[in-house]
């Protein structure tokens, strides 16, 4: 296992937001977190990168336990994060941006091979090398802050919410290339989404996240037929006598 | 009631049983022996007090007597006129809420039958209930459990009108054969205005030895049975009962188990009967905060509900300080030590109870409070065996536990431990207005005017229940010299091991579900060498503890397969095997490790786990603990 949670606890003050999460990722796998507003998704990612501090438990990183670590000591140790919303520096332009990322770096050949490829992965991106990243669409932003965590050449990606506000053409577009990163690199992906549809596509594992605590994990294919995602996660819905079903059966997770 | 004696309408007849016992019955002449009569008799008697509430955007609401009275009344009339006339059968597919008090007095009052339908029931089941009953009007409480019906509906040839409690999410919805209840009572209203003098015939219509109602008793073996009880039957339970369990018109009652289940119907009966509030909670698993705001005076509840209170309390504390972690054990252990002394028959002595009142004003009360149990004169289980332990934990916390029997072939209560009697695996002497005795092979039998008419539609399995008119409950017993009864196990359930031993496992499951870390166990080994076990985990207490030890896991099955799960399981089963002797031991056991809900065939609508079912559906796991092989 590359990244391992081991009955991790976050608070916001009094409030338990992960409510005990042991999860998973082994190396060089795409592993899917979903979940609705509200069930700890981004506070899961933030308690990795070191952004917030769990009040209990162990995140182990390559052998490492990097809990309670600053987010500056856990990216150089190759975790990089993609915030959710994107956070790009809006005043710098795109180049400035993607090189930003590399700031821990002294590799100066290897980062411009590192920005090469970014610029492969994203050829709309480097139309744009010298624009200003505010005047981006949200679709290039989403780019260009996947872009920006490349640039650490990270062993590890942490994706939260990618197809945030983006039009179902460029959330299949943005989940492709994530796919063509993870398949030409070998790199190792942890991404959290509500889009239960295009995350269990493009994943290969998946856990299920309600309240803060785990309900349910298993592989993509097999989540994709347990009853109780297909109609709380997917949309779909039993055909009923009367036609439309309002109310919610309860959830089993199996 | 105000004392039986200033009661004019109250005779008491006395008579000698076969055993020399003197048997006490109890006849309110005041109203024509029926449900519908007992009932309008109350109506009239209370006009505005309070008969029930029921929270309503989180404000408890009263509904007066008039008012119960007044939606009978009109569900009734209403249902007249729909030609839903004298014999014919209703059925109530939803939660306790008023509503169900409401059709249920409507339709006995119509002179009709009313059978009750767990809201946790799958389609199929609904559509077998309404056919075995004929059912020719269906009250349903909203769009989910309308759903079932009309999934099923055109299987259904008798039935004819359904009426939905709840539109919301139905505003859209026209059914020829579906209206809403407002619509129902609108038209009872209208029928009201034009025939005022209808109700007064229409509640005469049924008869005392007439069937009133329709219980349906989950069969662990073949579809479900429908008990068919009178309204004598239950009119008798009502005037007789409140002399042994005393209950009263300031009383305060919480009601939320299923009202198709017979001892929530004759407690909601009684407290009919008796003028005591019922307070409906807001579903079941808002429980524990209701007592909390009610404060219940009276609290008849299941085993489940006492131990979930229990393993509330001790999960509460492993959180405490250590101040009051400290401060609990002492007045608990006083507590304990003081309900031995009561236990063993003897007066506790100054000093203990100087001690005990310290502890109570302190600690103890504290947690009764918290509860919603400070205010309850006596606290009552039932419908299911509950682990003595339990009991001594409630007697030493100063709450009297009376354990009570019955069956719902005998319309709810056939023995009972009076308040202030005290003895921990029994359930009680039998009531003064019926009798018990044990048959040659052992099996509880009993005797009384409660006894229900038989199994509808089922003669044969009615003449091998009711023989000599004695009621045969299947169940196994013994009663002592002072006349306590005591209950060893369902007949059917006794393990017979391969070495021969008799083995009773409802005591054995009964210690196990006392840990608050197991739900419910299945004891198993009926010609198997030794005894195995399956148990269902408490999933939130499991979740804490895993949480506190750092155990990781993710889902349920994950947990349950946790080493650290599994030995936490082990110890609690080692704990309860040094209490029996060594072929009573359980040798292996499993984790059930798939989350149940009452939807799944293996459990009861109260979370109990299915003996049979369970025994089928899990045979591999079961197997597996004996190597393999087949029993």
């Amino acid at each position: 296992m590359l990244l391992e949670l081991k009955n991790v606890e976050t608070y916001y003050g009094p409030i338990m937001a992960i409510r005990g999460v042991s999860l998973a990722v082994p190396e060089g796998r795409i592993v899917a977190v979903l979940g609705a507003n509200g069930a700890g998704k981004t506070t899961i990612l933030r308690t990795i990168s070191g952004v917030m501090d769990p009040q209990k438990g162990e995140i182990v990183f390559a052998g490492e336990d990097i809990a309670r670590r600053d987010p500056d000591a856990v990216m150089r140790l190759g975790l990089s994060h993609v915030p959710e919303g994107r956070e790009v520096f809006p005043f710098l332009s795109v180049n400035e941006n993607l090189r930003m990322g590399a700031y821990s770096r002294r590799d100066r050949a290897r980062i411009a091979d590192d920005l090469e490829r970014v610029y492969d992965y994203f050829p709309a991106l480097a139309d744009r090398g010298s624009q200003q990243a505010s005047q981006l669409s949200g679709g290039e932003q989403q780019m260009l802050a996947i872009g920006r965590a490349l640039m650490a050449h990270p062993r590890m990606l942490l994706l939260d919410e990618p197809s945030l506000g983006l039009s179902p053409i460029l959330v299949h577009q943005i989940f492709e290339i994530i796919n063509r990163i993870n398949a030409e690199q070998g790199m190792t992906i942890l991404v959290v989404e509500q889009n239960a549809h295009v995350a269990l596509r493009h994943s290969h594992y998946g856990y299920v996240l309600e309240n803060g605590r785990v309900v349910m994990d298993d592989t993509c294919e097999k989540l994709e037929s347990s009853p109780d995602i297909q109609e709380f996660y997917l949309g779909m819905k039993d055909q009923m006598p009367r036609g439309v079903r309002r109310w919610k059966k309860r959830k089993t997770w199996r | 009631m105000g004392g039986p004696e200033s009661n004019p309408d109250l005779v008491r007849e006395t008579r000698t049983a076969d055993d020399g016992r003197e048997l006490v019955f109890w006849r309110d002449t005041s109203f024509a022996g029926t449900v519908p009569t007992m009932f309008w008799s109350r109506v009239e008697k209370y006009g505005d007090r309070i008969a029930m509430r029921e929270k309503d955007f989180g404000i408890w609401q009263d509904v007066s007597w008039r008012t119960f009275g007044e939606k009978a009344r009109h569900t009734g009339l209403a249902l007249r006129s729909l030609g839903f006339g004298k014999g014919d059968v209703a059925c109530i597919l939803s939660n306790t809420i008023t509503e169900w008090m409401f059709a249920d007095m409507g339709v006995l009052g119509a002179g009709g039958v009313c059978a009750g339908i767990y809201p946790t029931d799958a389609a199929e089941q609904v559509d077998y209930l309404v056919n075995d009953s004929g059912c020719k009007v269906m009250f349903v409480e909203d769009e989910e459990q309308l759903d079932k019906v009309l999934e099923v509906r055109e299987k259904c040839p008798t039935l004819e009108q359904i009426v939905i409690f709840d539109m919301e999410g139905l505003r859209d919805f026209e059914d020829s054969r579906a209206m809403s209840y407002d619509d129902l009572l609108a038209l009872g209203r209208e029928q009201d205005e034009l025939h005022p003098e209808a109700w007064a015939e229409c509640l005469e219509l049924a008869r005392p030895e007439d069937l009133a109602i329709l219980v349906y008793t989950s069969g662990t073996t073949g579809p479900p049975k429908g008990a068919m009880i009178s309204h004598h039957n239950l009119v008798f339970q009502c005037v007789n009962a409140p002399h042994v369990l005393s209950q009263n018109e300031d009383d305060e009652r919480m009601a939320f188990l299923p009202l198709c289940h017979i001892a929530e119907r004759i407690f909601v009966y009684g407290s009919l009967y008796t003028g005591t509030k019922l307070n409906f909670v807001e579903n079941p698993e808002t429980v524990p905060e209701n007592a909390q705001e009610i404060q219940p005076t009276l609290f008849f509840s299941v085993p489940r509900v006492w131990e979930k209170f229990y393993s509330a309390i001790s999960i509460a504390l492993s959180d405490a300080t250590s101040l009051q972690k400290w401060a609990y054990e002492k007045a608990i252990g006083i507590g304990f030590k003081r309900a031995d002394k009561r236990l063993a028959g003897e007066k506790p002595g100054a000093v203990l109870e100087l001690a005990y009142r310290v502890g109570d004003a302190l600690v103890l009360r504290n947690i009764r409070r918290f509860l919603g149990l400070d205010r309850c004169r006596w606290i009552g289980t039932g419908a299911a065996p509950i682990s003595p332990d339990l009991i001594r934990w409630y007697l030493a916390l100063g709450i009297d536990m009376v354990e009570g029997y019955g069956q719902t072939e005998n319309t709810g209560i056939a023995s009972i431990l009076e308040p202030g009697e005290i003895r921990p695996g029994t359930v009680g002497r039998s009531v003064p207005y019926g009798e018990i005795r044990i048959s040659d092979e052992g099996e509880i039998l009993i005797r009384g005017e409660f006894v229900f008419m038989g199994y509808l539609n089922q003669p044969e399995k009615t003449a091998e229940t009711i023989r000599d008119g004695w009621l045969h409950t299947g169940d196994v017993g013994e009663i002592d010299d002072d006349g306590f009864l005591k209950i060893t196990d369902r007949m059917k359930d006794i393990i017979i091991t391969a070495g021969g031993k008799n083995i009773t496992p409802s005591e054995i499951e009964n210690q196990l579900k006392f840990s608050p870390y197991i739900a419910d166990a299945v004891v198993i080994g009926d010609k198997r060498k030794f005894l195995t076990c399956l148990v269902m985990i408490d999933h939130d207490n499991v979740v804490k503890y895993a949480q506190d030890h750092h155990v990781p896991f993710t889902n349920y099955q994950s947990l349950c397969a946790a080493e650290k799960i599994v030995e936490l399981i082990q110890a609690e089963v080692e704990a309860v095997n040094a209490k029996f002797a060594r072929v009573e031991q359980v040798k292996k056991f499993r984790l059930i490790d798939q989350e149940l809900t009452p939807e799944d065939d293996e459990l009861t609508p109260t979370m109990k786990l299915k003996r049979k079912f369970v025994n089928e559906k899990y045979r591999p796991l079961i197997d597996s603990m004996y190597g393999g092989q087949q029993a």
